[in-house]
């Protein structure tokens, strides 16, 4: 191993003027970064930055076209991850790569050299064992790995990663799947590593605050080139979504105030199942006028879920009444709720909202196919809806190509975007907005809220599920905090104080008491 | 891989031209009769005389190039009975259960306006259309029971067609045996023969199915690339979750697919058992045909889901089916070596499929690139 002779604070790993092309895309352009003994070196940029392409690089799945990686000062060439694991670089992917059913311990030794062909579970077990001890990690090592929370499965990865030898340790989006007490966690053991002369490269896409809290150093990407590379105290939450995003980023968005008019949707009495059979939706009341965003706060599976396929016409009403404009649809198809005004943005944006292999065309369609404005002759107006998706693509600065491109090859962001566009076209009455904003970056953030504020001075009603207790309270004009499937009250949305609508959330309601 | 100064590099494709597919595919077709070549050599017979026997007599030769031209026909149908639910994620593997129900559509007609009975007289004009639509309908109706099963009850179209397969085989099995309703007179285990009047009309010595099949490629090419039904089709076969958004029936595209691609497997039953000359009866040996059927899985993959490549794709099949019988009789080879041609065939065009996704470079390699920086 080279990096064992290196001192604290000396370069241990450096990429020199990393450029990788792909069709049509230039994904990193003359990218330098280094990172040093006992560093915590955060890369930060917006979906489509180029941070994904570059960390591949650094690990060895894909080869830079140009420039060269140096490891304690001298060039080297990864053909695979292999060769960068051979190194001392290791990784903690987003998407746990764990084998479920076997425990910590057989997960940590699997792919070691030293495991291959009799398994000496005992001495890997004690030198695991103390690894946990040094860094502060906690998990019990002869567990399955299904019974183990996100944070614990992402401790593992990481003394997977450190067990191999790693000493340069890449961490990519380490706490978006984490709950706030695992991020603290995380935080201390990241900072234990550190000290411990560790070099750790986090890659991080939103989530400003926890840059700020663990890191040393910050290089920014934005468009596959480097912005800035400053050192932490100088940099401030404001500073790093400036130089992501290319502009100044408004963190609190003005509540507008609309005429409101006529109600659009009605909601009385609503119950619904979940799909494991129990009552997950109770006897819900709301409704929606024109010109209102009424937002539903609360932690993912309350009945959020059920409410919003219910609205949709993808879930059956165990019981209650909806009405849009003043028409029964309790038990109208989906199809016929497209057709009366109804705008759903799915939360799933990869496996309900769009098709991964249809050009972003043939997505645009997904809305439209049903629409005679687009059917002619017996054939659906390919020419028309591509004017439409180009329209669509400019208006929403949807980052493509050309819309003939399959809709795989979007990031998130961008995505997210084309979705949304293609439901607010229609100009829907009502539109439901499932976490529209969810693992989006800063920038594509904002675009979204400014889109759902515009939807609504349009005089449409627009219904909000979001987890970010924040957004709910920026945007909405109505709060409603949902727990186990009951609303427990709606609030006005500027009267509407945080503490109060986070205890309902967890079931606390105003006096107090947990119910 | 490295050669000198040059490497061999496989890169990833990004698209994937209609041209390109159809060089790799020549290219499999060639690889493949290579390989097959060692079975003609270890047989002690020249593989290119071998090769020239299937393909003359395959489509040069006035008793071969028939044959072939009936196979094609019905491999084609067969074939689009698997594209169709295809294209919505759905296996059918029952056109063999289809092409048996649409077969007894059509002499269920004849039974009906007496063409069992002696010196019968038939108008074609009327019954020839009838035979045809009975004999989609029947198939429609076999395929809607997998359809309508999937949609409304997710169970597995696989199992459900493959079983429905085994039914309308001992179904027809009861019709044609002695006794049954379509038994031959005098028994002999063959169903009973259509009287002449209605004998499909030949078109320059063609059934006139192949018309019918060849403008189905056109229809369903069209249906699929530019109509709503088309879209909805493509849409729930690649993601049954985002169709359902988007408010497209997850019970209406299973039955219809399966309806649709039994219809055409009826036709095939219409086909084989009622227009080839010389048959024009559900013979004992009605089997055979089922097996030939499933051969519409494997042209329907290596066709990709496309009705137009089907068309070269079947050709080929039916003749070299045809031809590689035809050399096994003449070179006196052993039993089965038309099916072993056919199955490596199949092999090597599926294989060669990964060059859609990935292509070989041939490039020149820096001198530095590979012996810096892997120091123990």
């Amino acid at each position: 191993m080279l990096i064992k002779d290196i001192k604290r604070g000396e370069t241990v790993l450096e990429a020199r003027g990393i450029t990788k092309r792909f069709p049509g895309v230039l994904a990193n352009d003359q990218i330098d970064f280094e990172i040093k003994v006992g560093e915590i070196h955060a890369i930060l940029g917006e979906n489509g930055a180029g941070k994904t392409t570059l960390m591949k690089i650094l690990f060895g799945q894909y080869q830079p076209d140009e420039g060269e990686i140096l490891i304690a000062g001298k060039p080297v060439k990864f053909r695979s991850p292999l060769d960068a694991i051979d190194q001392g670089i290791g990784m903690v992917h987003q998407n746990r790569k764990l084998v479920s059913a076997h425990t910590v311990i057989e997960n940590i030794i699997l792919g070691h050299p030293h495991a291959g062909k009799i398994l000496n579970l005992k001495k890997a077990e004690a030198e695991i064992d103390e690894l946990c001890g040094k860094y502060g990690f906690k998990v019990d090592l002869n567990a399955k790995v299904w019974q183990l929370s996100e944070g614990e499965k992402q401790v593992v990865e990481i003394l997977k990663a450190l067990y191999r030898g790693a000493e340069v340790l890449i961490l990519d989006e380490p706490t978006s799947a984490l709950a706030p007490v695992e991020t603290e966690k995380l935080i201390a053991s990241v900072e234990a590593m550190a000290k411990n002369d560790l070099a750790i490269v986090p890659f991080i896409t939103h989530k400003l605050p926890i840059v700020l809290a663990i890191s040393h150093r910050v290089t920014v990407l934005r468009r596959g080139k480097v912005v800035s590379c400053t050192k932490t105290e100088h940099a401030t939450e404001r500073s790093l979504a400036m130089e992501m995003v290319g502009r100044e980023v408004i963190f609190r968005i003005e509540r507008t105030k609309v005429e409101r008019g006529k109600t659009i949707l009605q909601v009385e009495n609503l119950s619904a199942f979940s799909d494991k059979g129990f009552l997950a939706l109770k006897d819900v009341s709301f409704s929606i006028r024109e010109g209102e965003i009424f937002g539903i706060a609360g932690i993912s599976g309350n009945g959020q879920q059920e409410l919003v396929e219910n609205l949709a016409g993808l879930r059956q009403a165990q019981s209650g009444k909806v009405f849009l404009d003043g028409k029964e649809i309790t038990h109208a198809s989906s199809l016929e709720r497209w057709r009366l005004g109804m705008g759903y943005i799915p939360s799933d944006r990869n496996e309900v909202g769009s098709i991964a292999e249809f050009s972003l065309v043939e997505n645009t369609c997904m809305n439209y196919y049903f629409d005679d404005d687009f059917y002619q002759r017996g054939t659906l107006d390919y020419k028309k809806l591509k004017e439409l998706t180009e329209e669509i693509i400019s208006e929403y600065n949807v980052m493509t190509p050309s819309a003939d491109i399959k809709a795989k090859s979007l990031s998130g962001g961008n995505l997210q975007k084309l979705i949304l566009a293609r439901v607010l076209s229609r100009n829907p009455r009502l539109v439901i907005a499932d976490l529209p904003t969810q693992g989006l970056d800063v920038g594509a953030t904002e675009f979204v809220r400014n889109k759902l504020i515009e939807a609504k001075k349009n005089k449409a009603g627009v219904l909000l599920i979001s987890e970010d207790l924040d957004e709910v309270l920026e945007l909405s004009d109505w709060v409603a905090p949902i727990y186990e499937g009951k609303i427990m009250a709606i609030l006005p949305g500027e009267a509407a104080k945080r503490e109060v609508v986070g205890g309902m959330m967890a079931g606390i309601d105003l006096e107090g008491e947990k119910k | 891989m490295r050669i000198g100064s040059h490497a061999l590099k496989l890169e990833k494709r990004f698209t994937l031209t209609g041209w390109q597919a159809v060089m790799s595919s020549i290219l499999a077709i060639f690889i493949a009769l290579a390989l097959f070549s060692i079975i003609f050599l270890i047989a002690g017979i020249n593989p290119l005389f071998a090769y020239q026997e299937i393909f003359s007599y395959a489509f040069a030769n006035p008793f071969g190039s028939p044959l072939t031209i009936n196979r094609f026909i019905f491999l084609l149908l067969c074939t689009y009975a698997f594209i169709i639910p295809y294209r919505a994620g759905l296996w059918n593997i029952g056109m063999t259960g289809q092409l048996y129900a649409g077969a007894m559509g059509v002499f269920a007609i004849v039974v009906a306006f007496g063409g069992r009975e002696f010196n019968a007289t038939l108008s074609p004009g009327l019954l020839i259309p009838l035979m045809l639509i009975s004999s989609l309908i029947a198939g429609a109706l076999l395929g809607s029971i997998a359809g309508y099963m999937k949609g409304r009850f997710n169970v597995n179209e696989i199992v459900v067609t493959m079983m429905l397969n085994f039914i309308t085989f001992w179904l027809v099995s009861f019709l044609i045996k002695e006794g049954g309703p379509f038994m031959r007179s005098g028994g002999e285990g063959d169903g009973f023969e259509l009287p002449s009047s209605i004998f499909a009309p030949m078109i320059i010595g063609v059934p006139f199915t192949i018309f019918i099949a060849l403008g189905l490629a056109l229809l369903l090419y069209y249906m699929f690339a530019k109509t709503r039904i088309g879209y909805q089709i493509r849409a729930y076969g690649l993601k049954p979750a985002a169709a359902r958004y988007a408010g497209i029936s997850t019970v209406m595209i299973p039955l219809l697919v399966f309806m649709m691609g039994g219809a055409l497997a009826g036709l095939a039953g219409y086909h084989y058992f009622a227009a080839v000359p010389g048959l024009y009866k559900i013979p004992v040996n009605y089997g055979y045909f089922g097996d030939l059927a499933f051969y519409g899985i494997i042209c329907g993959l290596i066709s990709l889901g496309n009705p137009l490549m089907a068309i070269p794709v079947t050709l080929l099949f039916g003749g070299l089916s045809v031809g590689g019988r035809f050399v096994q009789g003449k070179l006196h080879m052993s039993y089965g070596v038309d099916y072993a041609l056919l199955g490596v065939l199949m092999i090597t065009l599926v294989a060669f499929q990964f060059f859609y996704r990935y292509k070989i470079l041939w490039v020149k390699t820096k001198k530095e690139s590979l012996d810096v920086g892997i120091p123990g």
